[in-house]
């Protein structure tokens, strides 16, 4: 399909004293219809500076912005505005005028007469507002509405504007959850129309969720640009958030998430080894993790929710493929962590032929007087034994080790971490 | 409050207090005239004195010869006022602003003070309003280009040069003072209280027609003010003309206001207290809004005016006088209504 916006080599720079800040350049984009489209990149990274230039409201200092062929800054004012539409961050309103009032705005643009609203264009309005469900708000003093029914009126302006390109500037940047799934929803919708729909968005999450297409942009410079699986890679998400971030799936729609990761903090003394399985480790993991306290993990199974935290985290851990048994070398290496750990932790989770090593690994940590076998109730899951002889090693392991509850495993830690810090 | 509808029984009432308030200035004053007389006279214009009935003669000089121009140019100033002041506050997005903050009466004052001195007053009656007139378009183009940027005029700009310009030009008015006569000294402070006494059809007739056309045009083109009072982004993107629409109304504010002071010399206050009460009763939109500042601002002055020729009768307050001592205590219980309950 053809393009309807166009940008070639799209750029602007302000005055600072002498010299001059660029805050957006170099921008090559063009947008087709049918799309919801999300502009993407921290703060400062130039995606209001770059909708104010793609709206016209900014002159750019360099390159140009073609609707449908034609020079943006050729179209009259409110030939423009009906082309695009735009919904702005600034909400700073100082009269007041009634929600019906503001939403009648949006037929200014109209051709014929003085841009005062008539009969069918007050009953546009009234339907823009029954759509985003605030018909009921229609005379109230829009100062008065929250933060959210003032961002949903204003949206409701947008459809009465009826525009075949349309502009938003993090719409759902006031929202709570339900308004902001309802806003991009409609969002959306509007795309599917067939028109091309620009978004502003903070959160990567709902991003990824509703938009076709993402354009990253960081300092200014568009960074990557296509589908959110593509853009949304660990490794550039970090880097223009500068921010650790965990790259994963959601588990109930299957679109990208991305989760920033807490700090690492400096580590103390202490050292805690976790021999985990299936997603046992996962609470433990995090809560020792912001202690600050050094950790260590394994014997993990690829794409095990534990080595999956471990490796975001940047813990050291000892890892093999997915079902499979653990060979002597990586035991070996696992050994190496247990016997520099002050403490080793078995998480509750079941054995089997894959993962016996790591019972051997808890006997061996026993050895040395520092092993804290994790009771089922406080676990994720419950142990259960898939293997001839394992139950009877492992009963032998808690008669000395009898299973303690999650507290006093934190207990614990919190004691041997204090005697090796004196 | 239920805004932007039931505005047509303020309508009504305002139309009708304008009717009464002008009705009121025709027969009160000096000396009392029967009404009878008033209305006898009122349908005979241009009627020769002489054609006259002699029992007629006293009422039909004092309808035709004074008070007819004076209701005029309190209707019409106080009208010009009431928009100008509902034109910049919705400019200005600032409901407490007033056409002063474009260093209009600043201007003025320099107008009449050279239209004294230069001897324009005494040789035309219409000589110091014409110069007034003059003055405050001036200060106002020049207030305007000083902000003006490349980019667009800033409001913050043009304050900061409507103040700026301001006191340079009330410092030459001083400075001027200073060093002229005593008589052009206090023609000029009488000059500065505002005042309607002897407005005469000379002076008068010029100013109406305009007054007309821009009350006319301004609330034709209501809806531009109403999107652009919601801010200069958003206005753009709904398809207004900013700097355009700014720059236009900008002139029709100064240019009604400078036409008021020369109908009537500085007026205080009516511009900011009109249009900002009448907000307070039907609401924001520059439909509504101009056409009842426009009734409200000329009943107010009319009214006004009528309180200072009978008040002290038949000694005259000067209206400008009035309207300070109306409007200082209106605004002070605003401040007071504001502090308690927030701005709206």
């Amino acid at each position: 399909m053809s393009a309807l916006l166009r940008t070639f080599d799209l750029g602007y720079g302000v005055k600072v004293g002498r010299k001059e800040k660029t805050l957006v350049q170099n921008i090559h984009i063009s947008l087709e219809p049918g799309k919801l489209v999300g502009l993407i990149g921290p703060n400062g990274a130039g995606k209001s500076t770059l909708l104010g230039l793609l709206l016209g409201y900014l002159k750019p200092t360099q390159g140009l912005v073609e609707i449908e062929g034609k020079n943006l800054r050729n179209l009259k004012d409110k030939e423009r505005a009906r082309t695009l539409s735009y919904l702005g961050q600034s909400r700073v309103l100082h009269f007041p005028f009634t929600l019906q009032e503001i939403v009648e705005m949006g037929s200014y643009a109209n051709p014929d007469g003085l841009g005062f609203p008539g009969k069918s264009e007050k009953a546009r309005a009234r339907d823009a507002l029954r759509y985003v469900g605030l018909e009921g708000l229609r005379d109230r003093n829009f100062l008065t509405l929250s933060g959210g029914e003032q961002q949903l009126g204003l949206f409701a302006r947008i459809l009465v504007q009826n525009t075949p390109i349309v502009l938003l500037d993090e719409p759902t940047s006031s929202l709570d959850l339900g308004h902001e799934a309802q806003l991009l929803e409609m969002a959306r919708e509007l795309a599917l129309e067939g028109r091309v729909v620009l978004t502003a968005l903070h959160n990567l999450n709902s991003a990824a969720e509703y938009c076709h297409r993402l354009i990253l942009m960081d300092k200014g410079n568009l960074v990557a640009d296509g589908e959110p699986a593509e853009v949304l890679s660990q490794e550039r998400v970090e880097k223009s958030y500068a921010t650790r971030v965990r790259v994963g799936n959601n588990e109930n729609t299957g679109s990208i998430t991305v989760t920033p990761l807490p700090r690492s903090t400096n580590r103390g003394p202490g050292k805690v080894h976790i021999i985990g399985g299936a997603g046992s480790g996962v609470t433990l993991t995090r809560q020792l993790y912001l202690w600050g306290i050094s950790l260590s993990g394994g014997v993990a199974h690829e794409l095990d929710s534990d080595a999956k935290l471990w490796r975001a985290l940047g813990i050291p851990l000892v890892e093999v493929p997915a079902f499979s048994e653990i060979p002597l070398q990586t035991l070996s290496q696992a050994h190496q962590m247990v016997r520099e750990a002050d403490l080793t932790i078995l998480c509750s989770f079941p054995f089997g032929r894959g993962n016996r090593g790591n019972l051997e690994l808890a006997r061996a940590a026993a050895q040395k007087g520092s092993l804290v076998v994790l009771d089922e109730v406080s676990g994720t899951c419950q142990r259960g034994f898939y293997a001839p002889g394992l139950k009877e090693d492992f009963d032998s392991l808690q008669s000395e080790n009898p299973p303690v509850s999650y507290e006093e495993c934190l207990e614990t830690v919190k004691k041997v971490v204090h005697e090796v810090a004196l | 409050m239920n805004q932007g509808k039931g505005y047509e029984p303020w309508f009504i009432g305002l139309s009708l207090a304008l009717v009464l308030t002008f009705l009121g200035s025709l027969v009160w004053g000096a000396v009392s005239l029967p009404l009878n007389q008033v209305f006898e006279v009122f349908f005979r214009p241009g009627a020769r004195i002489e054609n006259v009935e002699r029992s007629l003669r006293q009422a039909y000089t004092i309808v035709w010869h004074i008070r007819l121009p004076r209701a005029l140019a309190a209707l019409g100033a106080g009208a010009a006022l009431g928009v100008s002041g509902a034109i910049i506050q919705g400019l200005f997005r600032n409901p407490l602003a007033s056409p002063d903050v474009l260093g209009i009466s600043a201007g003025s004052s320099l107008g009449a003070v050279l239209a004294i001195l230069g001897g324009l007053a005494s040789m035309h009656p219409l000589g110091i309003s014409l110069s007034a007139f003059l003055g405050a378009v001036f200060a106002g183009a020049v207030v305007y280009s000083i902000s003006r940027r490349p980019e667009g005029t800033h409001l913050l700009y043009l304050i900061l040069a409507g103040l700026a310009v301001s006191s340079l030009l009330n410092g030459l008015v001083s400075g001027i003072l200073v060093i002229s006569e005593e008589y052009a000294l206090s023609q000029f402070i009488f000059w500065t209280m505002g005042g309607l006494d002897g407005a005469s059809w000379v002076r008068v007739l010029p100013p109406l027609p305009f007054i007309g056309l821009l009350l006319i045009g301004s609330i034709l083109f209501a809806q531009p003010l109403n999107v652009l009072s919601q801010g200069e982004e958003q206005a753009f993107s709904l398809g207004v003309g900013v700097e355009k629409v700014k720059l236009i109304f900008l002139i029709v504010a100064s240019t009604l206001t400078a036409l008021a002071v020369a109908l009537a010399g500085p007026i205080a206050f009516v511009g900011l207290m009109v249009p900002h009460g009448i907000r307070l009763l039907t609401g924001p939109n520059h439909r509504t809004l101009l056409p009842l500042s426009a009734l409200g601002g000329g009943s107010f002055l009319l009214f006004a005016d009528l309180i200072a020729r009978t008040i002290l009768a038949p000694r005259e307050l000067k209206t400008g006088i009035l309207t300070a001592l109306i409007g200082g205590p209106y605004f002070i219980f605003l401040i007071l209504h504001h502090r308690r309950e927030g701005l709206q």
